[in-house]
């Protein structure tokens, strides 16, 4: 291959792309992206294409609330919410969105389909089941059917949290009880006082292994 | 031995004196909000675990491989600008076997800023992104008088254009890079271009520690010019395919501050290599096996390419493999690289041979292989807490034929061992690189520490122990040194912004 050839693959690369493409973009500064693209070409790197992300690191988004979803990404990009996953992984990510890409963004994640999870934990499944539905009466610990729905569907701020990953709900039950990092989900510091880690395992294996409920 | 004692821990507390007072000084300046950080950190105004597994550069994260792949799109258009620097000090464990202590050894036991760096990287469009180093060695070369000269160079670098068609059936990533090292297009750090423990000062007390110790890898180097093209199918399959060209003419911003002489030079563009690697996330883990090779026709340094007796080749064949398990607050990686590589040497190579005679001091010795063999194996284990705390074991192994043609230390027409080039055809070598044998065995393990007070600053000590160099365990160079005396204690405070 001769120079020129060289250098006419190197100006065709650049060629290319001289212009902005909104229905393939990657650009979080762009309102003109619509919240689908987002969604398929950034958030699906760690969220997945249909919400249910692979690593529990990332907390699934399949069927989630979507007044839920909107009141946390509005958090992250205003510095409201500020656990450590939430400003290292979201504060960026979040930073420009418009009220229409978050609110489209919310709408694309509620209608996709929770996949059910790999076990984990299962002998504690029975009493974390106990905790969602009775709550633990003796440490003060109200029941969390009662807020996040008898299915864990959830119900508008109060998140689906069914077939969650637990290692993201024992994580986000510590932020709750140990620091001030979601001041959104105060309610949720009183709840959680009294739970031990025991206790914190357990309901999250059961919201783990919770079956799919219908929509 | 008492002496040296007390001048080891002289210099090393000097070492930790000054490393503490640069960390202290880097935190200090550095706000510890997420708006100040490097180029890439700017652009998507993430932290860099984000896409740096535990935070520890330059290996990638799941997410890290996408941004790279999807050519350093993601995120928002900034200033792409960044910097990096080093401050290093090394202890070798002998230095009194060699011929000039000084100069085989000069600053040893001495912290020193050794290298820095300026990047320019980030979003350029929508579609097109840059990864582009170019780096400053404080001591890049030495003059006669022992005098080291900084030097300023291209290093990295990567322009890429790349896109997507993803939907719920499909994910398909392609995009097409131009570079200038073959495998620096890759998004895994066990890739030739990546695996090797970073940084590398160059001075001469630096020359035994980890950096500079066998890693597998392409026998072309860096510093060509290439085009690839590759593709991620559903986050499965890696395939690319690339050719390299010496980077000279347009091309010679990816070799610049090289002079001409040093510059690797390649025959023609049809120097192709290529790439397959298949992926797999489950949960907090991924695994990744691939291999890849290169075919590369090399002119012997600083020799005449119009004539092709001075044309030798490599062909390379590697395998590797590389786990990750990432969930806060662990990280822990394992990584494994094979290469293969036959080397050819030029018909002037070979008709040349060797400076050296055989211990009658009258026979001079002729080359006995026409092609040199060579197997390097790597693996590495580490473990971060936290993003902050991080440990590594690191093992090597390089083998291969023997060949007098390799040999740089032997005997010379008085029946003398001696490294110095006994004809004074220019060959260099000093004693403690000495090869004897003409066999590049070389066997050890490497221990890091490190420690992140902040994302962009990394404080680490590291040793390297070695039970075979060049080709032995004791006398490898034939004047009594031997692999354990090149153990080498590695101290780097290392920052960027």
């Amino acid at each position: 291959m001769k120079t020129a050839a060289f250098v006419g693959m190197g100006l065709a690369l650049l060629g290319v792309a001289g212009c902005a493409n909104t229905e393939r973009s990657r650009n979080l500064n762009d309102p003109n992206v619509p919240a689908k693209v987002m969604a398929q070409q950034v958030c699906s790197n760690c969220h997945g294409i249909d919400g249910n992300s692979t690593s529990p690191n990332f907390p699934k988004l399949a069927g989630q609330q979507e007044a839920y979803f909107i009141a946390q990404l509005k958090g992250f990009r205003s510095h409201g919410r500020y656990d450590p996953e939430g400003f290292e992984y979201m504060w960026g990510i979040s930073r420009s969105l418009t009220d229409e890409q978050i609110k489209g963004l919310a709408a694309y994640f509620a209608q996709q389909t929770p996949a059910p999870n790999p076990p984990v934990h299962t002998e504690r499944i029975s009493a974390g089941k106990e905790i969602f539905e009775k709550g633990v009466p003796s440490q003060n610990v109200p029941a969390c059917a009662v807020c996040h729905g008898a299915q864990g569907q959830g119900n508008a701020t109060f998140p689906r949290i069914a077939d969650q990953h637990a290692d993201y709900i024992i994580k986000q039950l510590q932020v709750f009880q140990r620091t001030e990092e979601r001041p959104e989900g105060a309610v949720m510091k009183q709840i959680t006082h009294s739970l031990t880690d025991e206790n914190m395992q357990a309901v999250a294996a059961y919201l783990n292994s919770m079956p799919v409920p219908a929509k | 031995m008492h002496t040296s004692n007390i001048k080891f821990r002289g210099g090393l507390n000097k070492a930790i004196v000054m490393c503490s007072s640069i960390v202290v000084g880097i935190v200090g300046l550095l706000p510890s909000s997420a708006q100040a950080l490097p180029a890439f950190a700017r652009q998507t105004g993430q932290n860099c675990v984000a896409c740096h597994a535990g935070g520890q550069f330059p290996e990638l994260t799941p997410y890290g491989r996408m941004f790279k792949l999807t050519g350093y799109t993601i995120g928002e258009r900034t200033v792409p600008l960044s910097v990096m620097g080093v401050v290093s000090y090394a202890k070798v464990a002998n230095t009194s076997k060699s011929d000039n202590p000084p100069a085989d050894f000069q600053k040893n036991g001495a912290p020193l800023f050794a290298t820095g760096s300026v990047f320019i990287a980030g979003k350029v469009t929508d579609n097109i992104g840059v990864f582009s180093q170019t780096t400053y060695d404080n001591y890049a070369s030495q003059s006669g008088n022992g005098v080291f000269h900084g030097h300023m160079q291209a290093d990295n670098m990567d322009f890429r254009y790349a896109d997507r068609l993803i939907n719920e059936k499909r994910d398909v990533i392609f995009g097409f890079s131009l570079n200038n090292n073959p495998s620096i297009t890759d998004p895994w750090n066990s890739a030739a271009a990546w695996m090797q423990y970073v940084p590398v000062p160059s001075p001469t007390s630096h020359q035994f520690i980890d950096g500079t110790a066998p890693y597998p890898g392409f026998g072309s180097g860096g510093n060509l010019a290439g085009v690839s093209a590759y593709m991620f199918w559903n986050k499965l399959v890696y395939a690319e395919f690339g050719t390299y060209r010496t980077a000279n003419q347009g091309f010679s911003f990816m070799s610049a501050g090289i002079n001409d002489a040093s510059t690797t030079k390649l025959q023609g563009a049809n120097n192709p290599y290529w790439r397959l690697a298949l992926s797999h996330e489950w949960g907090p883990h991924n695994l990744m096996v691939g291999t890849s090779g290169m075919i590369a026709h090399v002119y012997d340094v600083g020799t005449d390419i119009s004539d092709p007796n001075n044309l030798g080749r490599f062909k390379n064949a590697g395998i590797d493999a590389q786990y990750q398990y990432l969930l806060d607050p662990h990280t822990v990686t394992a990584q494994l690289a094979y290469m293969r590589q036959k080397q050819d040497h030029s018909a002037n190579a070979l008709a040349a041979g060797s400076p050296y005679f055989l211990a009658d001091g009258i026979t001079p010795v002729t080359p006995v292989n026409a092609s040199d063999t060579s197997n390097i194996l790597r693996a590495k284990l580490s473990y971060i807490y936290q993003a902050k705390y991080g440990g590594s074991l690191s093992f090597f192994n390089s083998t291969g034929t023997t060949n007098t043609l390799n040999q740089s230390s032997g005997y010379d027409s008085n029946g003398q061992i001696t490294s110095l080039d006994p004809l004074g055809t220019g060959i260099s070598s000093t004693r403690v690189t000495g090869n004897l044998s003409g066999n590049p065995a070389t066997r050890g393990l490497t221990y890091e520490a490190f420690w992140m007070p902040v994302q962009y600053a990394r404080v680490g000590v590291q040793y390297t122990a070695y039970s075979k160099f060049n080709g032995a365990s004791n006398n490898y160079d034939g004047l009594g040194r031997n692999a354990r005396d090149n153990n080498t204690l590695f101290l780097y405070v290392w920052g960027a912004y």
